[in-house]
């Protein structure tokens, strides 16, 4: 579990996407809680229609790096972000700055204009244990929806159905979408989860460990999904499991003590690291 | 340095006699309480409920050694403890739902809290006289039903405040942020997903705050006074079934008794299952 600290000192190595394709692009931010200092001058690209994983050691910053991509730090007087988060080009963390787009694709869609609501239809969340809501499955999704905007009986039920077919779980649950959520298997409500998540179609789904409470049929079933729903929203996920960041993502960033150590296509990073904090990290070496 | 075999041995032996003695004794404390609750209980159905027949809920309270019931108290009490309990979940709800998800971190939440924790054990005699000051001296200018409504709210709100505010703090905060990951306010969350989330434990903290009330006597002595004819209307005296038993279970009368004893069996059974069924929900609400 020692790693040397050293290793955190080293300057990054990044191999971002090209700006043209960042929907999300984080650029020196320093997070804190309260006193404490979380992240140091970080900067995460996060392309468009891709798979990007953050891995390292517990408490090297990669869940705290994945909720200030959505604000929900918020909810807690003390925790504070500084630096960039850009969001199709306006920056969350101010709402006034005017920051150069000219090289950067937008998607278009309303402003959030510093709208914390806005943001989060926009970049939803799905956290390490299932947080199914005490309703029946067909409200669990029909929640969020609501929120946004008004639709009619037919057009929610439709809703509901692709959503819970994009998440894998319309089979399981086709026959009783009135009864609770809490009733399902620990996998089962993760990918309900992922289905209330996606319903608002949102441009970027966050993941904070979604798979660390599942055993590994229903992670192989909830990573099936995310390989679908690649081709219509961006991820960003978080995980312990390198296998699967491996497996799944199109870009990997590896953190470590609050920093972000090397950022490159999974395809090399995992082949070849070329730090020596995240080849130590990947072969074992500690985590 | 092995210490002799024979002190260890005496120290084994006295730490486990201190021990038998501890459990001896704290058994013997348990059994007296249940004892006594049990006594209670017992004389209490063996003297109230011969007592128990249909006069007892269609006639009202007797002049003495008339044949005669306790509608007018039964329907006193219902009335009085009903609305009492309507202010008292409104405001103890609210008053909870602030403490647990806006009173963190806040002198004012901590001062409240504090209060509420006196109040929770403040004696019913000084609500009573409060409201008697308050509401029977000036604003409504005599006893009343309301002003007993009011004296069983004050005194059942602290309960429901305390038990919600516990309940809500119960809920993970994941449940919340998950809530407004979808971009819902933190007021929706609350409403929509926290406090159905807790139901069975609201439920509880009512159920206990009514348990509370149901024999109140002191404060609706200053308040409500007592009325031995039925009476539905607000703003005059009302009967209750505390204040019928406290009046009637020292009078001289063996029928007035005998309707006291009843009068307090159907007290018990009401409380005894107020907490049963509270207990039954929370420990419901845990599971899930």
């Amino acid at each position: 579990m020692n790693f040397d600290v050293s290793q955190a000192d080293t300057p990054s190595v990044m191999v971002p996407p090209p700006l043209a394709d960042r929907v999300i692009d984080v650029r020196g931010l320093n997070f804190y809680y309260g006193k404490n200092q979380a992240l140091f001058n970080v900067d995460l690209p996060v392309a468009r229609h891709q798979i990007t994983a953050l891995i390292g050691p517990s408490g090297c910053g990669k869940s705290t790096m994945l909720r200030t991509l959505n604000k929900i730090y918020d909810l807690y007087p003390g925790q504070r972000a500084e630096g960039q988060i850009l969001f199709n080009g306006e920056n969350m963390l101010n709402a006034k700055e005017k920051v150069d787009t000219s090289q950067m694709a937008n998607a278009g869609g309303v402003p959030i204009n510093g709208d914390t609501a806005r943001l989060r239809a926009r970049v939803g969340m799905v956290f390490q244990r299932p947080t199914p809501f005490p309703m029946s499955i067909y409200e669990n999704i029909a929640f969020g929806v609501r929120l946004h905007r008004n639709v009619s009986r037919a057009e929610m039920d439709e809703i509901v159905e692709t959503s819970l077919t994009r998440s894998a779980l319309w089979d399981e649950v086709k026959d009783k979408l009135d009864t609770s959520g809490l009733g399902l298997s620990g996998g089962q409500q993760q990918r309900l989860c992922v289905a209330r998540g996606i319903a608002v179609e949102p441009e970027v789904l966050l993941l904070d460990e979604p798979a660390s409470a599942l055993d590994p049929l229903s992670t192989a079933k909830l990573e099936t999904a995310l390989m679908e729903l690649k081709s219509s929203f961006t991820i960003v996920i978080v995980t312990h499991n390198l296998q699967q960041a491996a497996r799944i993502s199109d870009y990997t960033g590896f953190m470590l003590l609050g920093k972000m150590v090397e950022f490159r296509p999974s395809s090399d990073a995992f082949v070849k690291p070329e730090t020596a904090a995240m080849r130590d990290y990947v072969t074992g070496r500690y985590g | 340095m092995a210490a002799p075999q024979k002190q260890g041995f005496d120290r084994h032996m006295r730490r486990k006699l201190i021990n038998y003695a501890f459990v001896g004794l704290t058994l013997a404390a348990t059994a007296v309480a249940v004892i006594a609750l049990l006594l209670i209980l017992a004389s209490l159905v063996i003297n109230g409920f011969g007592g128990i027949s249909s006069t007892v809920f269609t006639l009202d309270q007797p002049p003495p050694e008339m044949p005669g019931g306790l509608r007018n108290a039964i329907v006193g009490s219902l009335e009085m403890c009903g609305i009492g309990m309507v202010i008292a979940v409104v405001i103890g709800i609210l008053a909870g739902t602030w403490l647990a998800e806006y009173g963190d971190h806040n002198k004012l939440a901590d001062v409240v809290r504090f209060l509420n924790d006196v109040l929770l054990s403040a004696p019913s005699i000084l609500i009573g006289l409060f409201v008697y000051e308050l509401l029977v001296v000036h604003v409504i200018h005599g006893f009343s039903g309301l002003a007993g409504a009011v004296s069983l709210a004050i005194l059942a709100t602290p309960v429901v405040t305390r038990t919600t505010e516990d309940i809500l703090r119960l809920q993970s905060n994941q449940l919340r942020e998950a809530g407004m990951a979808l971009g819902a306010g933190k007021g929706l969350v609350i409403r929509q997903i926290i406090w159905r989330a807790s139901r069975s434990g609201l439920m509880t903290g009512a159920l206990l705050g009514f348990a509370r009330i149901s024999g109140e006597t002191a404060p609706l002595l200053f308040t409500s006074l007592g009325n031995p004819n039925l009476s539905l209307s607000l703003t005059q005296p009302m009967g209750s079934l505390p204040a019928v038993i406290f009046q009637f279970a020292l009078s001289a009368y063996d029928d007035w008794r005998r309707l006291a004893w009843v009068g307090a069996l159907l007290i018990a059974i009401t409380v005894l299952s107020a907490n049963i069924i509270g207990r039954a929900l929370a420990r419901g609400s845990h599971k899930q």
